[in-house]
C-alpha cells in the first residue's frame, strides 16, 4: 500500500512541475526563448494568491477586508490571480522582452533579460514585503479519504485534476483553434506570420497569458498545499520545472506534462528507497541519462535547418 | 484604368547601404506588371520595402512614398496589409509553415478574415480546385511535400487571404519548367478573374511573356520600362537580361 502513496505524492509533485512546465514550453515554442523569469512569475502568482484571498476572507488586518467564505473566497481567488498573474507575465513582455526583439537583438541577450528580470521579480519582493514569510489561509476544509491505507486528500485530488485539465485545455488550444495553429505557425518561421495577416505581437501576448496564467494557477495550488511563501520559492521549482520541460522535449506541451510526471516519479522514488537528502542528486542524474539519450527530449524533434 | 499601387521616388536603405535609389513605377488594377533585373538589383527590396516584414529584414524607407488606392501606406502595420488591404505576397523561398499540414496553412491564411464562412468556403474549394494534388494530401505535414506542391501551396494561402492584389517574388526558382509553366497558365486564370498582380523576376523572358508590362530594375534604379512587347524588342533589354 506504501507504493500507491508514493504515487500519488509523486503526481501531485508532477503536476506542480507539468503546471510550471507548460509556460517555459509555450513561450518557447513560440518565442524560441527560455523566460528564465517563468519560476518567478510563479512565485508572484502564490503572492498575488495570498492577497486577493487575505483581502477577501478580511484576515491579515487589510482594510478591504469583506469577512467572506473561504468557499468563495477560493472560487474568486483563483480566477482573479490567474488575470492578474498574465497581467505581469505580458508586463514583463512588453517592457523587457519586446523592446529587445523590436531592435533585432540576439536571443542570448533576451534570455539574459530574462534572468534579470527573474532576480528583479525576486527582489523586488524581498524590498516590498520584507524577509518574513507569508502564511497562506486555508481556503478549503482538508478532508482525508482512507483507502486500504493509502490516505488520500481533496488537495491532492484538486492539483492532479487541475493539472490534467490545463493540459487538455492548452493541447485543444494549440491543435485545435486558429491562434493554436498561428501560435506553431511562429515557432516554424515568425517573419511569414504577418502575411497571413495575423498581428505577430498579439500572438505572442496571448501565449503569456496562457503560460502566466497557469504558472498563478500552479502559484495558488502550491500556496494551498505548501502555506509558507516566500520571495525565493519559485527559484528551486522553477529550474526543476524548466529541467522537466527540456526532458519532455521543449516547445511541445505534451512533453511538458510527460516531464512534469517524470520528475515527480523520479523524485518520489529516489525518496521512497534512498534518504532523501539524495533526491536531487538522483533525479537530476536520471535527467541527465535520459537527455543523454535522447538530446531532444522525449517529445522534441531536431530542429529543422529552412531553406 | 485605375492605379492600384504607386510607388515614388523610393529611396531605402539597409543600415549605411543605400539600396534603392529613387524607384518609382505603378500597377493599375488588373494588370500583370513585371520587376525585372539581376541578382541584388533591388527587387526583393522593393517588395519588401511594400511588405515590411518585421526586423531584422525590414529594410528603411528615407525618401518617398508608396501609395495603395491612394493612401500612403508606409505607416500601416504589415499584418494589416494584408488584412484590411486585401494585399498578398508570395515570399522568395515559399516559407511555408512546415510543421502544419496543408489544410492548417491554408486555415492560418483566412485568420483575419471577416467576410462569411460562405466566401471562405468558396476559396477553399477554388484552391482544391486549381491545385488537386493539395486536396490529395491535405492532411500531410507541408515539409514533406515537393518544392512545387509547396509553390501551390503558397499561391493557395494568398487567395485563402483574399486577395486582390498578389505581390510574387521569384515563384520560377527551383521549379522544374512543365510546373513553371503550370503556375503561370494558374495565375493567368487568376488574374483573368480580376487579380491584379506583381511580379519579381529573375527569369525576365518567362517573366514578360506573361506580364502586360514591365520594368527594368539595375542596381537600385529603374533603367527602362514599357510594354512587354517593347522590352522583349528593346536591344538593350535583350543584350543584358535575354540572353542576346
Amino acid at each position: 500500500m506504501e507504493i500507491f502513496q508514493h504515487i500519488l505524492n509523486a503526481l501531485q509533485f508532477g503536476s506542480f512541475y507539468a503546471l510550471i512546465a507548460l509556460g517555459y514550453t509555450l513561450v518557447y515554442g513560440v518565442l524560441r526563448l527560455i523566460n528564465f523569469a517563468h519560476g518567478d512569475i510563479f512565485m508572484v502568482g502564490a503572492y498575488i494568491a495570498f492577497f486577493v484571498a487575505v483581502s477577501l476572507l478580511g484576515t491579515g488586518g487589510l482594510p478591504l477586508g469583506t469577512g467572506m467564505d473561504p468557499a468563495l473566497t477560493l472560487a474568486l481567488t483563483v480566477p482573479v490571480t490567474m488575470v492578474l498573474t498574465s497581467v505581469v507575465g505580458v508586463a514583463l513582455e512588453r517592457t523587457m522582452y519586446r523592446p529587445l526583439r523590436r531592435k533585432g537583438a540576439n536571443r542570448l541577450y533576451v534570455v539574459i533579460t530574462a534572468l534579470m528580470a527573474g532576480l528583479i521579480l525576486e527582489n523586488g519582493n524581498l524590498a516590498l514585503l520584507g524577509a518574513s514569510r507569508k502564511r497562506f489561509p486555508d481556503l478549503i476544509e482538508k478532508v482525508v479519504w482512507n483507502l486500504g491505507g493509502v490516505s488520500i486528500t481533496n488537495l491532492k485530488v484538486i492539483v492532479i485534476v487541475a493539472a490534467i485539465l490545463v493540459f487538455l485545455l492548452l493541447e485543444f488550444i494549440v491543435t485545435k483553434t486558429k491562434i493554436g495553429m498561428a501560435m506553431r505557425g511562429i515557432s516554424y518561421d515568425k517573419f511569414a506570420i504577418p502575411l497571413m495577416g495575423i498581428p505577430l505581437d498579439t500572438i505572442i501576448v496571448f501565449t503569456f497569458i496562457l503560460g502566466s496564467g497557469m504558472a498563478g494557477l500552479a502559484g495558488i495550488l502550491f500556496a494551498m498545499s505548501y502555506p509558507i511563501l516566500e520571495p525565493y520559492m519559485g527559484a528551486l521549482i522553477g529550474w526543476k520545472a524548466f529541467i522537466a520541460a527540456v526532458v519532455g522535449g521543449i516547445g511541445d506541451i505534451r512533453g511538458a506534462i510527460v516531464g512534469g510526471f517524470l520528475l515527480g516519479f523520479i523524485e518520489l522514488g529516489v525518496v521512497a528507497v534512498f534518504p532523501s537528502t539524495l533526491r536531487d542528486l538522483f533525479a537530476f542524474s536520471v535527467l541527465l541519462g535520459i537527455l543523454w539519450l535522447r538530446p531532444t527530449g522525449i517529445f522534441g524533434v531536431a530542429q529543422t535547418t529552412k531553406i | 484604368m485605375k492605379t492600384l499601387l504607386e510607388v515614388k521616388n523610393l529611396k531605402v536603405r539597409y543600415g549605411n547601404i543605400e539600396a534603392l535609389h529613387g524607384v518609382s513605377f505603378d500597377v493599375k488594377e488588373g494588370e500583370i506588371v513585371t520587376l525585372i533585373g539581376a541578382n541584388g538589383a533591388g527587387k526583393s527590396t522593393t517588395l519588401m520595402s511594400i511588405c515590411r516584414l518585421p526586423p531584422p529584414e525590414a529594410p528603411r524607407v528615407t525618401e518617398g512614398d508608396i501609395l495603395f488606392k491612394g493612401q500612403s501606406i508606409l505607416n500601416v502595420p504589415p499584418h494589416k496589409i494584408v488584412s484590411d488591404l486585401d494585399m498578398a505576397l508570395v515570399p522568395e523561398g515559399r516559407r511555408i509553415f512546415g510543421n502544419l499540414t496543408v489544410e492548417e496553412n491554408l486555415k492560418l491564411a483566412t485568420y483575419a478574415r471577416s467576410d462569411g464562412h460562405e466566401n471562405i468556403a468558396r476559396d477553399y474549394e477554388r484552391v482544391y480546385s486549381l491545385f488537386p494534388r493539395l486536396a490529395e494530401r491535405r492532411k500531410q505535414r507541408s515539409e514533406s511535400l515537393s518544392g512545387g506542391e509547396q509553390q501551390m501551396l503558397a499561391l493557395g494561402r494568398a487567395i485563402m487571404s483574399k486577395c486582390s492584389f498578389l505581390m510574387l517574388d521569384e515563384p520560377s526558382m527551383g521549379l522544374a519548367p512543365l510546373l513553371m509553366y503550370d503556375m503561370f497558365r494558374t495565375l493567368k486564370e487568376l488574374n483573368r478573374e480580376g487579380l491584379t498582380i506583381l511580379l519579381i523576376e529573375q527569369n525576365a523572358n518567362l517573366a514578360l511573356r506573361f506580364a502586360h508590362r514591365g520594368y527594368v530594375l539595375d542596381t537600385g534604379e529603374i533603367v527602362a520600362h514599357g510594354s512587354s512587347e517593347q522590352l522583349l524588342a528593346d536591344p538593350e533589354v535583350k543584350k543584358a537580361y535575354l540572353g542576346g
